[in-house]
């Protein structure tokens, strides 16, 4: 008995002390990817991880940023704070990264940012809660959200239902933060119009079918539906909600509506849906980057079936610019040149490299990402504009856009 | 990697306490208590939301473990007619209402936004290492009078009665001992390890979402204790940290490996070899590493 505790006390501590893998090299800069590669955010994490990987691949090519390689670590975030607080321990002590990029749930990011302000190193992220802008939580700073707030997308709903018309909207959204933030947002902005709130239904998720929120929402007789939803559960409501046979419009996040929507449904379910996204640079030259990139990486899936996979492309290239441009390698001087990098004026530019070219001919460079335009708020938001899509025989069209 | 450390210590001595809680009910009463998490649940959001009121982490703790033991009471008035299986159902479901309830309650507990910003323990010690290795020292405190604690309580009295219970509960009825009184109490003091627990873990990770307390934590607190034995203290303690080393020392498997796979599918490979070495743990090993290997 005493034999087997001695073994595995000596087990346990040889098993930690093992991975010594701080080397002290000068010479590249240390990044972390830390993704939701398992858990709820899955489908969305390994592109995320892997188009950080195939920016930093294009960076180094291209030499470095400030003469260094930049040396990626990737850990999984099980989509789970407490998970992602270890791993991105981890990243910080063990691994010495000095940024930590492509957090996807508020929870997770929530939850890791108190880590990275400690560590004073910057972290990047993709999620929507609104107290990742401000103090407590962002009290340095160094928190950059590479997505438009919950809040923001729910203003643009609000725009886009008034610009249509529409004088009865209800809301349903999915119980998450994101969900919630986005039917919040949209009903707090249409009050502000003005307007009167009709029925609004929170479900929970995992649900096979959702006929009892969707007919309690019918009952009230909306002449539009605002969603705050995702994929799966859009797809059930809408399939349901066609088998109804009561006409209806909706607006939905451009997460849930997307060509895997049409591709499940079919054109006739899902014509006439306004999808709103933020305005991806698609047609954009990074936007093109990205989207070979994304081929190559994902069996020929096109980029844009993972929006948040854009904006882990476009995280990496930032950073790398933004060390080109400071200079330097300290936080302090890579946060203070972000903003020179990403927003306006200055040259257009898709790529590292051609980011990387100007700035050594002394050129001010203004990235426009594969994501959105990326230009960052005072709190590291980003504000972009909001596309309107109106799906019409299985094909997304944008009608117009709308400015918040 | 020391701070690394450090913290994977304090999450695993966050385990050794939800442990000692379950083995206490468990292990020693035979309560199958699959709803752990809930009163983790209660005990962090007492403790974050009335030190968020103003009040020192010390009145906090003693709340979050108070309530915690409160809320197992009516539990406790079910165990008296449920066994067994009909007992896990009722607790499962009892977590997830905690859950839901937080999730429901924006006024108190804002809902699925959770709470960030709940005060750090130490943080008057700086930033640095010295907070943490202060958290670390006082769970482990904890976990150390928990443990002497649950050790007194097997030798005593009261324990030979909850042991009785788990054996053969007719047959101490008949003997005239009322198994009621000491049910609820078994209950109420292992949520009360809970809920401390889950104090350390509010001050710890410093937010608080209801997505933070689904039942994998229950899950994982049974695992914990199955490998390390069931119904010994020493293997509540050995097998969360057991657990720990699991959980985090595979994160470093592809750094003894790094080219044979990419880091996107070893994130999977990871998880499927936590679950590999459980099993195996459980085949080779199943009275646990400190099991009793006197019974049969």
């Amino acid at each position: 008995m005493t034999i087997t505790r001695r073994i595995v006390l000596a087990g346990s501590a040889g098993a930690l002390a093992m991975p010594n893998v701080v080397r002290a090299q000068g010479e590249t800069f240390r990044v972390g990817a830390l993704n939701p590669v398992t858990g709820a955010g899955s489908p969305y994490g390994s592109g995320m991880q892997r188009m950080i990987g195939a920016a930093v691949e294009a960076i180094n090519a291209a030499g470095g940023a400030n003469g260094r390689r930049i040396e990626l670590f990737s850990e999984d975030s099980q989509t789970s704070p407490q998970a992602a607080v270890l791993a991105a321990k981890k990243l910080i002590e063990v691994n010495r990264v000095r940024a930590i990029l492509g957090t996807w749930s508020s929870g997770v990011s929530l939850a890791v940012m108190p880590l990275t302000n400690d560590a004073d190193i910057l972290l990047m992220h993709t999620s929507g809660a609104p107290a990742l802008s401000t103090p407590p939580v962002n009290a340095k700073s160094l928190g950059f959200r590479f997505q438009a707030t919950n809040d923001r997308f729910g203003r643009a709903f609000a725009e886009i239902a008034a610009r249509e018309g529409f004088r009865r909207p209800a809301t349903m959204a999915f119980n998450n933060a994101s969900g919630i933030g986005n039917t919040d947002g949209f009903r707090r902005a249409w009050a502000a119009k003005g307007n009167q709130n009709g029925e609004h239904v929170v479900y929970e998720p995992n649900q096979p079918s959702y006929r009892a929120e969707l007919l309690r929402v019918l009952n009230t007789r909306p002449d539009v539906i605002v969603m705050g939803s995702f994929l799966p559960d859009t797809t059930i409501i809408l399939r349901e909600w066609f088998q109804t046979g009561t006409p209806m419009k909706w607006i939905i996040p451009g997460w849930a509506a997307n060509p895997q929507l049409v591709q499940a449904l079919g054109p006739a379910v899902t014509q006439g849906i306004i999808a709103v996204e933020s305005v991806s640079n698609e047609g954009a030259p990074a936007f093109a980057a990205f989207d070979a990139a994304h081929r190559r990486a994902m069996g020929n899936q096109p980029g844009t079936a993972n929006a948040y996979a854009a904006m882990t492309w476009d995280m990496a290239n930032t950073l790398a610019l933004a060390i080109e441009q400071a200079k330097s390698f300290e936080t302090a001087a890579i946060n203070a040149a972000i903003r020179q990098v990403a927003n306006p004026p200055g040259e257009a530019v898709a790529t590292f490299a051609e980011g990387k070219a100007a700035i050594a001919a002394g050129r001010k460079v203004n990235y426009e990402g594969a994501s959105s335009v990326l230009d960052f708020d005072q709190f590291g938001d980003v504000t972009p504009d909001f596309g309107a899509y109106f799906i019409e025989q299985g094909q997304f069209n944008r009608r117009y856009v709308v400015k918040i | 990697m020391e701070a690394y450390l450090v913290a994977i210590a304090i999450i695993a001595a966050i385990y050794v306490l939800l442990t000692l809680g379950l083995t206490l009910q468990y292990g020693l009463t035979g309560l199958v208590n699959f709803g752990h998490v809930g009163f983790f649940a209660i005990g962090a959001y007492a403790s974050a939301l009335i030190s968020m009121q103003g009040m020192p982490l010390v009145v906090s703790f003693v709340c979050a473990a108070a309530i915690a033991a409160l809320a197992a009471y009516p539990i406790g008035l079910v165990a008296l007619r449920l066994r067994d299986d009909y007992f896990a159902v009722v607790t499962l479901g009892f977590s997830e209402t905690v859950r839901l309830a937080i999730t429901s309650e924006k006024w108190l507990t804002n809902g699925v936004q959770g709470i960030p910003g709940v005060p750090k323990a130490f943080a008057g010690m700086g930033i640095g290492m010295a907070g943490a290795v202060a958290t670390l020292a006082a769970i482990a405190l904890a976990c150390g009078v928990a443990a002497l604690m649950l050790r007194r309580i097997t030798r005593s009295p009261f324990g030979r009665v909850i042991e009785a219970i788990r054996d053969n509960e007719d047959a101490l009825r008949a003997l005239g001992k009322d198994p009621a009184r000491f049910k609820i109490q078994v209950l109420a003091l292992g949520s009360a390890l809970a809920g401390v627990a889950g104090a350390f873990y509010a001050h710890y990770i410093t937010y608080l979402s209801p997505d933070q307390f689904i039942p994998l934590v229950t899950f994982y607190v049974w695992m914990a204790m199955i490998m390390g034995g069931v119904g010994r203290v020493s293997g509540a303690v050995v097998g969360a940290l057991l657990l720990m080393l699991f959980l985090e020392g595979t994160r470093f498997l592809r750094d003894v490996a790094p080219d044979l796979i990419s880091a996107v599918d070893m994130a999977s490979v990871r998880l499927g070899a936590v679950g590999l070495a459980l099993v195996l743990f459980t085949l080779f090993r199943p009275q646990g590493l400190m099991g009793d290997y006197t019974r049969r």
